[in-house]
C-alpha cells in the first residue's frame, strides 16, 4: 500500500508551525542530526518544556528556528556563555547547544574553556562542516592538515575531542551522519550526565567543501563516510586529528561519572 | 510483515539518501516533479519492506516514515 497524500510526520509535533521544507541544502547532515535528536527526545519521553535549545550563527543557527523547544538564537561566539546563563536561570531544564565552527573555536573559545572547567551541565552538539559556509575561501580552525585555502592560507586544525577532554568534559564522542543510530545512543548517554559533555558530528558542507572532492551527491557522501571512517572506542584523544589521507576515527572517547 | 511507506512529496529535496540506504531496495526515483523541482522517491516493491525504519531515521527533511498495517498488528 502506498500513500502519497498530505499527512503529518510523527515528528511534526517537535517542529515549528508546519514547515513546508527546511532551509538546508538537499541531503545536508544537519537535517539528519536534528532527526536523530528528535528521535532521542521521543524515545526518552521528555516533556517539550524541559529542553532548551541554543544555537549560534550560520547554517547550524537555523536549528533554533526549526525546533519547537524553548529555543534561542544568539550572536557570533556567545553560544556557550549564553547556554551557561540559561542553565543558571532554569536549573530544571536540560540545555542543548547546537554549535558551529564559528561559535566557539575563534571568538568564544575562552568561554568554552572556562565553562568546561566549571563543569556546567550543558550538552554541546558540535556540527563540524570543515568550512565557514558563507565566506568559503578562508582557512579556518578546522581546515584539515595539508589543505590550503584559495588564498594559500595555512592553519593547524583543532582537535575538538582533545580540546574538550583537556577542559574536563565528562562525555566526549565523535560521529558522522551515517552513524545516526550510534549518535542516538550517544545523545541518550550524554543527556543524563550532570556535567559538561561534547559530541562532535563531522559532516562536510555539501555545496562548498565536499563538491571540490567530488562528493556533492548526498547519497554518494554516505558511502564516503562508510569507507573513510573507522570506529575505535576509548581511543586516546591525542590521535584524533583529521588529516586528508587518514581515516576519520569515530567513537566514544571519554565517559566519566 | 506488512508495512506502509508514507511520503510527503512537497517536503522532499531529492537527496536520494533513502533510496541508497534501503537494504531491501523498496524505493526508486519517481518521474514526477514536486513544486520545488525535485524528484521525490516512489515505492516500487512494498512486499520487500521489513519496517527497519532506516529511511525514516536518515531523512533530513522529515518527508518519509514507515508504519505497520493494522492487519499485521493483529497478527503480532
Amino acid at each position: 500500500m502506498v500513500k502519497n497524500i498530505e499527512k503529518s510526520h510523527p515528528a511534526d509535533c517537535f517542529l515549528r508551525a508546519d514547515p513546508v521544507s527546511s532551509v538546508w541544502c538537499p541531503g545536508c547532515g544537519i537535517g539528519t542530526v536534528i532527526n536523530t535528536f528528535i528521535q532521542t527526545v521521543e524515545k526518552l519521553n521528555i516533556d517539550l518544556n524541559e529542553i532548551c535549545v541554543v544555537s549560534g550563527i550560520g547554517c547550524t543557527g537555523k536549528v533554533a528556528e526549526y525546533l519547537k523547544f524553548k529555543s534561542f538564537q544568539v550572536n557570533d561566539g556567545e553560544v556557550i556563555k549564553y547556554a551557561a546563563k540559561v542553565k543558571s536561570e532554569n536549573s530544571d531544564s536540560k540545555v542543548v547547544v547546537f554549535s558551529n565552527n564559528a561559535d566557539f573555536l575563534v571568538s568564544g573559545a575562552e568561554d568554552f574553556i572556562e565553562i568546561g572547567k566549571n563543569d556546567v551541565n550543558i550538552l554541546v552538539i558540535h556540527i563540524n562542516n570543515i568550512i565557514y559556509t558563507i565566506t568559503e575561501n578562508r582557512a579556518i580552525p578546522t581546515t584539515p592538515f595539508m589543505r590550503a585555502s584559495i588564498n594559500k592560507d595555512f592553519e593547524l586544525p583543532f582537535n575538538i575531542p582533545h580540546l574538550a577532554k583537556s577542559c574536563g568534559a565528562r562525555y566526549v564522542a565523535r560521529w558522522t551522519p551515517l552513524h545516526a543510530g550510534w549518535l542516538m545512543y550517544s545523545i541518550i548517554d550524554a543527556f543524563y550526565k550532570k556535567g559538561f559533555s561534547v559530541i562532535e558530528v563531522i559532516s562536510p558542507c555539501l555545496m562548498y567543501y565536499a563538491s571540490n572532492d567530488r562528493m556533492a551527491d548526498a547519497a554518494g557522501r554516505m558511502k564516503f563516510y562508510d569507507t573513510n571512517s573507522v570506529i575505535k572506542q576509548d581511543e586516546f584523544t591525542e590521535n584524533l586529528d583529521i588529516r586528508i589521507n587518514n581515516k576519520i576515527i569515530i567513537g566514544k572517547f571519554v565517559d566519566k561519572k | 510483515m506488512k508495512a506502509e511507506v508514507h511520503i510527503i512529496n512537497e517536503r522532499c529535496k531529492g537527496c536520494n539518501i533513502c533510496i541508497e540506504i534501503c537494504q531491501a531496495s523498496v524505493l526508486e526515483i519517481s518521474e514526477e516533479i514536486n513544486s520545488n523541482g525535485y524528484h521525490p522517491p516512489v515505492v516500487k516493491n512494498i512486499e520487500a519492506c521489513i519496517n527497519c525504519g532506516m529511511c525514516e531515521m536518515f531523512c533530513p527533511d522529515f518527508a518519509i516514515w514507515v508504519t505497520v498495517t493494522k492487519e499485521a498488528e493483529v497478527n503480532i
